[in-house]
């Protein structure tokens, strides 16, 4: 939801994309990301969070409708250009050469022939890897993998970070760590995240939640406002209910579905 | 510091080549050098020494693009079938007589062969718009294999001096050097090695993958196109000056990678210039061990090299896996 004050970094408008004629797997998809704003994309597996994190970092151009990026067509943008206000981190991390984890961070320079503020030794501290710095990415946690890629974004400096998945195959204590991460990352240097997601209970931490099923939109808002229980129904089939503790929190209740 | 490494690998690359061009059956003292020995070193040693440093350093720096754009620490210069076409069209050359070119005829059919299977690789690589590295790898692979046989067949049905001489290209050949052939091998090694040198950021893009070098501001298509240039003129290049010589290619790489680290930025050119050394070192051993006879250089390479390499990998890490 974008509020009135910030401008829109990231807009969608009445996007459809198919990989394959005639069969839509982004139907009709409008949404915009707001400076600053902290968004969980979530939804089933298939349900095309993948495509909608490739058609807003330019991977992907839309069937019909159209990607923009402060206002102006993703599609107009230079690659070095576009690359200074987004950045994107697929879900599969695959590398097959020992870069260490410096090598990897100061990429995030590429775009830029003037270095920008950010140097990589603040982005490596930020990331809690100082320590880390010439360590090989193959003798790294997938926590710490995931803090690397991270680092690399902070140094690419865009404004805006649409993370694919980036919680898979990560243990709880690893999911949390990264979240909270990149609510530091959103609180003190006002980038906007978007994380494609499918765990209700860390999609219950985002500003906002966008429900997506086979491609379209179901819901988009507050979490406590979208993940009701009808409309997690919808989404994945199941009955759960969002409930709160004695102390306050949120957390979602699978019932008997067992 | 990692400046100071290429600066000594350089040094070194020179030193080695400065050497072997005094070094053989014949070792020629630089301070008592005879009418004879200049005669051997300017026309004799001296190109014979710039040809094995430009083979080699087309080989290794071919190798440490490969790698990178197919993203698969297997990949050779040869495994996208340039060599075979190459050694194709020479051995037709050579088991036919062919002369039309004087001493040129077999280097350019060679170059012929071995642009013509880059290009139908990269044309059977290509869909939507681009190259795809597993299409170019198995159109590579696929199209080595055909050209294998066809020149099996005719190796077996040619005539003896055909077939010896056919077979000592195959194996490389660094005995014919001469400096005719010196400027095409140099132009095209020189403009492969800048327009990958200029491309190298954009490989250590390639290497983590598509989109990340997409979000990282590359057109990931394009870069592969330019590199894949690179790598075919420099291959194409090295094969026509020399023949085939194996190992420099898939190895050097690998063993740069030990000591400087993935960054192609460092890699290319470590790669460049230790293929050359190599190279020059093996044709030094080719031409000086059993004189007058010459062992196949390519043959040495993989002496020296294999075991070497075998013993780093029981070492340190050489992938990321």
């Amino acid at each position: 939801m974008s509020l009135p004050s910030k401008p829109a970094i990231l807009g969608l408008d009445r996007v459809r994309y198919s990989y394959e004629e005639n069969k839509d797997v982004i139907r009709d998809l409008s949404f915009s990301v707001s400076e600053g704003g902290f968004i969980g994309l979530l939804g089933a597996n298939g349900s095309g969070k993948s495509t909608i994190m490739k058609l807003g970092s330019g991977i992907l151009k839309p069937s019909s409708g159209t990607v923009s990026l402060w206002g102006k067509e993703l599609k107009k943008y230079n690659n070095r250009d576009r690359a200074k206000l987004i950045s994107y981190l697929p879900q599969t991390l695959d590398i097959t050469v020992p870069f260490t984890v410096k090598e990897l961070v100061s990429m995030g320079l590429y775009p830029y022939d003037i270095p920008p503020a950010m140097n990589v030794e603040e982005a490596l501290d930020l990331a809690g890897l100082t320590n880390k710095a010439n360590a090989l990415l193959s003798d790294l946690s997938g926590g710490e993998r995931r803090r690397t890629f991270i680092a690399m974004t902070l140094v690419q400096g865009a404004g805006l970070l649409l993370l694919d998945e980036p919680l898979a195959n990560l243990d709880i204590k690893y999911q949390i760590e990264l979240v909270r991460l990149l609510r530091k990352l959103q609180e003190s240097r006002n980038i906007a995240v978007v994380m494609a997601l499918h765990d209700i209970n860390i999609a219950l931490q985002f500003d906002t939640v966008m429900l997506i099923k086979d491609g379209g939109m179901i819901g988009n808002g507050r979490p406590e406002t979208v993940l009701t229980r009808t409309m997690l129904k919808q989404a994945f089939d199941v009955n759960m209910e969002v409930k709160r503790s004695d102390a306050g929190r949120s957390y979602v209740s699978l019932e008997n579905n067992f | 510091m990692s400046k100071v490494r290429i600066t000594l690998l350089a040094v070194f690359a020179i030193l080695i080549a400065a050497g072997s061009v005094f070094l053989g059956p014949r070792i020629i003292s630089p301070f008592g050098i005879s009418d004879t020995d200049w005669i051997i070193l300017i026309n004799i040693r001296l190109p014979r020494v710039l040809v094995a440093m430009l083979m080699g350093m087309a080989l290794g720096a071919s190798g440490a693009l490969l790698q990178g754009i197919l993203r698969n620490p297997l990949a050779d210069p040869y495994i996208l079938g340039i060599s075979s076409g190459a050694s194709l069209t020479a051995a037709i050359g050579i088991i036919g007589g062919m002369s039309f070119l004087g001493a040129f005829t077999i280097p350019a059919l060679a170059f012929v062969g071995a642009v013509l299977t880059g290009g139908i690789v990269g044309g059977m690589g290509w869909k939507r718009g681009g190259l795809w590295p597993e299409r170019l790898l198995l159109a590579g692979v696929g199209l080595s294999f055909l050209f294998s046989a066809l020149l099996m067949l005719m190796m077996s049905v040619s005539t003896d001096e055909g077939l010896r001489r056919a077979m000592l290209w195959i194996f490389g050949d660094l005995s014919m050097s001469e400096w005719s052939r010196i400027p095409y091998g140099l132009a095209f090694v020189v403009t492969g090695l800048l327009l990958s040198a200029t491309r190298a950021k954009a490989l250590n893009a390639l290497i983590l993958g598509d989109e990340f070098a997409h979000s990282l501001g590359f057109a990931p298509q394009r870069e592969r196109l330019v590199l894949f240039i690179a790598v075919g003129l420099m291959t194409a290049a090295s094969v026509s000056l020399g023949g085939m010589i194996g190992f420099i290619g898939l190895l050097v790489p690998h063993i740069m990678r030990f000591f400087l680290g993935a960054d192609s930025r460092l890699l290319i050119p470590a790669s460049a210039l230790g293929g050359g050394t190599l190279l020059c070192i093996a044709d030094l051993i080719s031409r000086s061990l059993l004189p007058p006879m010459e062992l196949p250089a390519g043959v040495i390479t993989a002496i020296i090299g294999a075991p070497y390499f075998l013993y780093l990998l029981r070492r340190k890490n050489v992938l990321a896996i």
